[in-house]
């Protein structure tokens, strides 16, 4: 007597390619996939009660630990939010430093990020090493800087920790100078290969209304057709000084993030062409010297959101008027991406699962904090 | 090897031993040469694959053990054999421990008729290529009874994959050959290597040619549509990028390997390199001239005179080493194409895998088959068997005449379906993106 029975696998949380400790437990008709419920929380750390417990500027370095791969975006996103909450201004200078360092973690976390999804189709790991070629050179810049390479904890409240040293910017223009080249190739990587066409163009499609519905931010949101971008729609910072636009895709499948990051790699080469050209008219210093680390802010609250390299990352603190935020929260881009993550896979494949989580580009430390 | 031993043993030592103790000695050689030399294949494999992969990734590859790392396979058989053998409790544990064993054992069978150089074959069959083919498809019952004996989801999606794969890609594979078959009116895989003397053309389709080992099939284009057919198929055969796809390591961790360890998984590993080596081998055999090459064949007729046909110890010795040689040479140019391979693609989905291998693979080698019998009728038919177009013909026109024809045949059917694939693909890619629209508004 034949029978047929559908399969429920648990893909994670120890498996090679959910990035990190994520399970995924799918129901799957053969290799079909019916439904697929993500868990997370593995790598919950108690990251927001933490916070509460530490002074503002101890919490600093714990950002970094959010998004590993965008510590300078975090960085920024959590010092504009004390900023605002203790009235702090940032001299010019730090602005556009600040600016520079997220471009170019954008940079470096859209280029590992096609590596990785590339990975997760089955190439074994030399697109991987293409996507990691330059990040190392952007990693020597932030080493120049910061003095770290991943764990930067650059910023501080008012500007940034120590000014730019001096063999930064010709590095860094020998940098820009084999940028579009690297790009550009990445880009044939994908475009040229018909095996990748194939596993990309039409999968894990995501509706923009159904985008929307979720509040997904990010490449993923643009990938779908709707420009929405925090550096546009509310600028921050010093971005309405510059000129760049807002890829979007048309279909909002794999491929269609897949151009959109490497578009954006390319807005935000010009966006850091456009600080150098203005950097030595900013004025102010690396920091603003009436800031105080050790804040007091007064009683209230403030929401500070940027266009971080994987969405809207957004930090809410509330002040009690000690010295430690009375509470701490994050508006993880990654975990809120994640959440469609079952409509844009029901229907596909087993193996076109991983190449959706792929192409989402979340960071487990974000995720679960 | 028997002749060889009866030869050496009785002719040249005169020691009259009797036919049972000459047989039971040539057998146990064979056993030993053909065990021996599969597993050091495989060693030297994994070295060779690591090195070109580390290259490509601007790495080093192993480097610490012995120079240039090349003890690194012996450790890795050390760690192999001396780690916990680790078995599911809810496995079946006879089955479990029983499927290595049947992937392996084909294997290795397969090395019996492989020919290392002129006269160096283990078992000379004269079914030599159908029984390389019967055996290799064994394995596939080993991989099922793997996935399904693990009682691990992983493993039974992968040996599903795996069985799927292998019983589709065989009959691209061997429709490719039969083409081959049809041409040579053999299949021994001996008479195959001897069809393939000549210069560019086999002087068996064209007498008078030189002979100097490179009459290869690849050339003609019967041989060529063969090739790529049988290369692509033995790909799948072999689950190397871009087919892994039943141990794709990034979806269902490795397939109907993962609940496997210790020399168990090891014993995966050795059949999956080995079967490997095999593939490169045969298409080395059967398209580009096995031990065939410049000088073998001349050493090998250096040898012979009128008082001793079998040919001069020396000369067979030296056009031994020289084939051997070509032979190598090839088998291990074809495994660096399957590296080459694996370090720049990504992997098929199984559905895409399907799709090629029954819409583009078996309809290209079913015309290729039409086009070698057409050869076969056009080089070497007369009016006997009612081909009268040729009669009076000069064997060299009638060689152009089958390199035209099988020429257009094959181009014309080959950018046909091409063309056709291509539609269907694009029509099934639309098709799928209309109905997610219609489905999500």
């Amino acid at each position: 007597m034949l029978q047929t029975q559908e399969l429920q696998v648990n893909i994670g949380p120890q498996h090679p390619s959910t990035h990190g400790v994520f399970r995924m437990l799918v129901t799957v008709d053969g290799e079909t996939v019916i439904d697929l419920k993500p868990v997370f929380g593995y790598l919950h750390r108690n990251h927001e009660q933490i916070a509460e417990a530490n002074s503002y500027l101890q919490n600093m370095p714990y950002t970094d630990r959010l998004d590993y791969f965008n510590s300078m975006a975090n960085n920024h996103a959590y010092a504009m939010a004390v900023e605002r909450l203790a009235g702090i201004e940032v001299p010019e200078r730090a602005e556009y430093i600040r600016v520079l360092m997220v471009e170019l973690t954008r940079i470096l976390n859209h280029a590992s990020a096609v590596g990785f999804m590339i990975n997760d189709m089955g190439a074994w790991q030399t697109p991987l090493a293409f996507g990691m070629r330059e990040r190392e050179k952007i990693l020597d810049l932030f080493e120049m800087a910061s003095g770290a390479r991943l764990m930067c904890n650059y910023f501080r409240f008012g500007g940034v920790v120590r000014d730019l040293p001096p063999e930064f910017i010709p590095n860094l223009r020998e940098l820009l100078r084999a940028l579009p080249a690297y790009i550009d190739e990445l880009e044939r990587l994908l475009r040229d290969n018909e095996i990748l066409l194939q596993r990309a163009i039409g999968i894990g499609i995501l509706p923009p209304e159904v985008a929307l519905s979720y509040g997904v931010s990010g490449p993923v949101l643009r990938g779908s057709g709707i420009p929405y971008d925090v550096r546009k729609a509310e600028p921050y910072s010093v971005y309405d000084r510059f000129d760049f636009d807002v890829p979007v895709g048309k279909v909002g499948d794999v491929y269609d993030r897949f151009l959109v990051r490497i578009e954006e790699m390319r807005q935000s080469k010009r966006i850091i062409e456009q600080v150098l050209e203005q950097l030595p008219d900013a004025k102010g210093g690396h920091i603003n010297p009436k800031a105080r680390q050790n804040v007091r802010p007064p009683v209230g609250d403030a929401y500070a959101r940027i266009e971080s390299p994987k969405g809207e990352l957004g930090f809410y603190l509330v002040s009690d008027g000690s010295t430690r935020p009375y509470r701490y929260k994050v508006r993880a881009p990654s975990f809120i991406n994640l959440t469609p993550l079952a409509d844009m896979c029901r229907g596909y494949k087993v193996a076109d699962i991983v190449v959706i989580l792929g192409s989402i580009d979340i960071v487990m430390g974000e995720v679960d904090r | 090897m028997y002749d060889m031993l009866a030869a050496l043993i009785n002719g040249t030592l005169g020691w009259g031993w009797p036919e049972w103790a000459l047989n039971l000695l040539s057998y146990i050689l064979v056993v030993t040469i053909v065990l021996v030399v599969a597993p050091l294949q495989m060693l030297f494999f994994t070295y060779y694959e690591r090195r070109v992969i580390a290259r490509m990734q601007d790495r080093v590859g192993p480097n610490r053990v012995g120079p240039e790392g090349i003890w690194q396979p012996i450790a890795d058989g050390v760690k192999m054999f001396t780690k916990e053998d680790i078995v599911p409790q809810a496995a079946d544990r006879i089955v479990h421990f029983l499927a290595p064993c049947v992937v392996v054992a084909p294997t290795v069978l397969m090395f019996a008729v492989v020919p290392w150089g002129p006269g160096m074959v283990p078992v000379d069959l004269p079914t030599g290529l159908l029984f390389f083919f019967a055996i290799s498809s064994i394995s596939a019952v080993g991989l099922m009874m793997a996935g399904w004996a693990s009682n691990n989801k992983f493993s039974l999606l992968g040996a599903m994959r795996a069985v799927a794969q292998m019983v589709s890609y065989e009959i691209p594979a061997v429709l490719s050959l039969i083409a081959i078959v049809i041409v040579v009116g053999s299949l021994s895989i001996n008479d195959i290597i001897a069809y393939q003397t000549g210069l560019i053309v086999s002087n068996r389709d064209l007498p008078g040619i030189p002979d100097l080992g490179l009459g290869w099939f690849v050339f003609t284009p019967v041989g060529f549509v063969a090739f790529i057919a049988f290369f692509i198929a033995a790909l799948a055969e072999g689950e190397r990028t871009p087919f892994d796809i039943p141990e794709a390591d990034s979806e269902i961790v490795a397939g109907y390997m993962t609940e496997y360890s210790g020399m168990k998984f090891g014993l995966f590993y050795l059949a999956q390199y080995v079967l490997n080596f095999l593939l490169c081998a045969i298409t080395a055999i059967i398209f580009f001239g096995g031990w065939q090459g410049p000088g073998v064949g001349w050493l090998y007729a250096q040898g012979i005179t009128p008082e001793n046909p079998n040919g001069n110890g020396l000369f067979n010795v030296l056009a031994g080493v020289l084939g051997v040689f070509y032979f190598l040479l090839k088998t291990y140019l074809f495994f660096f194409v399957m590296v080459w391979l694996r370090g720049a693609l990504p992997r098929l989905r199984i559905d895409q895998l399907m799709d090629f291998g029954w819409k583009f693979l078996i309809p290209l080698t079913l015309a290729n088959l039409f086009s070698a019998a057409l050869w076969v009728a056009f080089t070497r038919w007369g009016p006997a068997e009612g081909m009268l177009i040729t009669v009076g013909w000069s064997p060299v026109l009638r060689w152009l005449a089958a390199f035209v024809v099988t020429l257009a045949i094959n181009l014309g059917v080959y950018l046909w379906l091409t063309r056709v694939y291509a539609a269907s693909q694009a029509e099934r890619r639309r098709a799928e993106l209309e109905e997610l629209i219609a489905a999500g508004s």
